[in-house]
């Protein structure tokens, strides 16, 4: 049976998280299904968009990875900016991403707007013989702080897909709304209407 | 991350070589990291400023406070250890110089309210700021791939100010000039004369051109010679070709706008109007404020690999004591990196005369860069006000020609109101921004003042329920100023061989004088490379059509 789609909704959405958490690992397996082992720090492309359809709606997503900017903690306002959702990402073999995960969602509360939706992503599911950071330490952070909790493996695809469908139902209950304005893009056709012209 | 960091807390910077080190992430050099990281070089790109955008940027009431009423200074060289002293390299030690000077900022009323709301404002350094719809930077956010970062909404209106008659509109069409109720019906029919004679002239396929030996007179002379009365000449001159100086003194202006660039700006104004469907008039502005513009092409730089670093300071220079030529920068962190070209955001300077203890140094390779030329000075002001200059108008542009003000008024002065509509400020409250050219300070704030109060009112205490109400001469009362600031910004520019110092904000409106001299200043560093080439990596736009733009809400 068709799925009646009587709602649409576009979302930026933003990953934050330590240079080698896994953001872009995680977003290449959702977009494209691909892991790459050796993943490049993200440089060529560091802007996505896909688009999920619900029974309820269809949500595209416009994901925003860092470009690298977090590596010195230089990230722009900028990326903040109107983000319907933020992904956190952390590395559960590195106690150390898991601190400065903390530091991440203090910053996008401090940035971001108060209706986002936060996720908090426990990525390398699957490194288990390494792990550092127990299951229990990133659920009771998350709940103490409002926020989702996953754990996830880009590399198996743990979780990857239900994390952005969870994201997904969830803004569209939600319905966030924002403060928007036009974007510019190449189109044929202008109109006119200044003095020089004949209208 | 922007909560305050100590620089030396960083990890090292690696790699430590670079094709270019840039200091200072305003427009220029955010634009100029963008187009060099499009053509493949390696670049480091700092910011002793824990947040983007240097004098271009968009900030907090707080933290817009603190940077024009705190001084900044750089960490004293001797606490940045040397990390790599050798034999052949000589350090020389930068000296900052705030390009914001004489700042007074004023609370007059709603103190509480705009402390519990300062996050909510994002408030331009450099306004006064827009943009054209046909303007170059337009064109240079598309072919950048900067746009896609960018929401834009447009100016509702534009207005000049006429003495003793308040706040008209700026003709955007025929039929706006046919509805105008302030014009004649004899100004309407030369105005529209004059329109259609410069609408002839810009047509390839119209006979009748205006004459040769008439373009290169002054403008002014023209629309003289066309007998254009004072207020449409004045709406022309000052309100669509934007000039500075008042085009009928001689002794203040120095170089009068020839006839041929005067129909070049009409033409840009009239293409700007109506370009796109989303915005009423010829004005456009990024709904987060102008701050995002450096932002979006640092994050095109950033997609291209380039290293971004803030709260960074760099203080010294690393120099080669035999050729004296630029080797690299030693950072506060004691860190040194080296390059083969440095962009100084132009508030950096060397100390004049350089110290003695340089020995046999060639001191005079460095002269160039510590005799700055200042060409002059922009005086801008800004205010917070409940209440809009024009009923039912959240945001305008407005320009008070040279003499509109007062008789020795010889500069024009240009203002912008931005309202709530757009995420620069809490509901129901409006940001004016005016600015000016000067020559000094004192003059510079007189007119910004008088500007001030011909549309505003000063609270004459702090409980604005004694004050009257206030009838400006089109009888609407003037909205009261919550917070001022007024301050001077040094025009600067310094250019030495390996070391280029990008320009500081000027007094335009628009960006495109600004982004002329950045271009240029990127073809003098690569001059076989283009600026910005045909975008080709997925993040880049790929639509193939550029015969037009749209606004997409």
């Amino acid at each position: 049976m068709a799925r009646t789609r009587n709602k649409s909704l576009q979302a930026k959405l933003v990953l934050l998280g330590d240079m080698g958490a896994g953001k872009t690992s995680l977003v290449l397996r959702f977009v494209k299904g691909e892991f790459s082992e050796y993943q490049e720090s993200t440089i060529g492309a560091a802007f996505f968009t896909h688009v999920l359809s619900l029974n309820e709606a269809t949500v595209k997503f416009d994901i925003w990875d860092t470009a690298g900017q977090e590596r010195y903690h230089s990230l722009a306002p900028m990326y903040y900016r109107g983000a319907a959702a933020a992904i956190v990402v952390y590395d559960i073999t590195s106690m150390d991403s898991f601190v400065r995960a903390k530091k991440w969602v203090r910053e996008v509360q401090r940035q971001a707007n108060s209706s986002l939706t936060m996720f908090l992503v426990a990525n390398k599911a699957d490194l288990e013989d390494e792990r550092k950071v127990r299951y229990e330490e990133g659920e009771e952070y998350a709940k103490e702080n409002g926020l989702s909790f996953l754990e996830t493996s880009a590399k198996t695809a743990q979780n990857v897909n239900e994390l952005f469908y969870e994201i997904a139902k969830r803004l569209v209950k939600a319905n966030p709304s924002r403060q928007s304005g036009m974007k510019l893009h190449t189109r044929p056709g202008e109109t006119r209407r200044g003095f020089l012209c004949c209208t | 991350m922007t909560e305050p960091q100590d620089p030396f807390s960083y990890p090292p910077i690696d790699p430590v070589n670079f094709d270019l080190i840039i200091v200072g992430t305003a427009l220029s050099e955010s634009v100029i990291a963008a187009a060099a990281s499009a053509v493949g070089k390696t670049i480091l790109h700092l910011d002793p400023n824990s947040f983007y955008g240097s004098h271009f940027a968009s900030l907090s009431l707080h933290d817009l406070t603190s940077y024009l009423t705190s001084p900044h200074s750089l960490p004293s060289a001797a606490t940045a250890a040397a990390s790599s002293d050798s034999d052949d390299i000589v350090v020389v030690d930068l000296v900052h110089q705030p390009l914001c000077t004489d700042a007074e900022t004023a609370t007059y009323d709603e103190s509480a309210f705009l402390s519990e709301n300062s996050r909510k404002f994002n408030i331009d350094l450099g306004g006064p700021r827009a943009l054209f719809c046909a303007d170059k930077t337009i064109d240079l956010l598309m072919k950048s791939g900067a746009a896609q970062y960018l929401e834009f909404k447009g100016i509702d209106e534009s207005f000049v100010y006429e003495a003793n008659a308040g706040l008209a509109n700026v003709p955007d069409s025929r039929g706006a000039i046919f509805r105008d109720k302030k014009l004649s019906l004899k100004e309407k029919n030369q105005l529209m004369r004059f329109f259609k004679l410069v609408q002839q002239h810009l047509d390839d396929t119209q006979e009748e051109k205006i004459p040769k030996e008439d373009l290169e007179i002054p403008f002014v002379s023209f629309l003289e010679k066309m007998k254009l009365p004072p207020k449409i000449k004045s709406i022309l001159l000052y309100a669509i070709a934007m000039l500075d100086y008042d085009q009928d003194n001689n002794e203040v202006c120095e170089e009068l706008l020839k006839t041929k660039d005067g129909i070049d700006c009409l033409a840009q104004y009239s293409s700007s109007v109506g370009r796109f469907p989303n915005a009423p008039g010829a004005l456009l502005y990024p709904i987060y404020g102008e701050g995002e513009l450096p932002q979006a092409f640092c994050r095109r730089a950033a997609v291209k690999g380039c290293i971004y670093v803030l709260r960074m300071p760099v203080v010294s220079l690393l120099m080669d004591k035999v050729t004296g030529s630029y080797k690299g920068v030693r950072l506060a962190s004691g860190q040194d990196l080296y390059s083969h070209q440095l962009i100084l955001d132009p508030s950096f300077t060397i100390p004049s005369p350089l110290s003695l203890s340089l020995g046999d140094f060639p001191s005079e390779r460095l002269q160039m860069l510590s005799q700055r030329d200042i060409k002059g000075m922009v005086a801008r002001g800004i205010c917070i006000t409940r209440s809009s200059i024009k009923p039912d108008v959240s945001s305008c542009s407005v320009v008070y020609p040279p003499r509109s003000l007062y008789p020795e008024q010889v500069t024009s002065i240009k203002a912008l109101q931005i309202g709530s509509n757009l995420a620069v400020c809490p509901a129901g409250t409006f940001i004016l921004y005016l600015s000016t050219l000067c020559n000094d300070a004192d003059e510079g704030k007189k007119l910004l003042k008088a500007a001030m109060n011909a549309l505003l009112t000063l609270p004459v205490s702090g409980n604005s329920e004694s004050i009257p109400s206030v009838q400006s001469d089109s009888e609407d009362i003037k909205p009261i100023v919550l917070w001022s600031a007024f301050y001077i910004q040094k025009l600067i520019m310094s250019k030495f061989e390996f070391i280029s110092s990008t320009p500081t904000p000027d007094g335009n409106l628009n960006y495109n004088a600004l982004l002329d001299a950045t271009e240029k200043l990127f073809n003098q560093m690569y001059p076989n490379e283009e600026f910005f080439p045909k975008a080709t990596s997925p993040e880049d736009p790929t639509d193939e059509d550029d015969n037009g733009l749209t606004l997409d809400s």
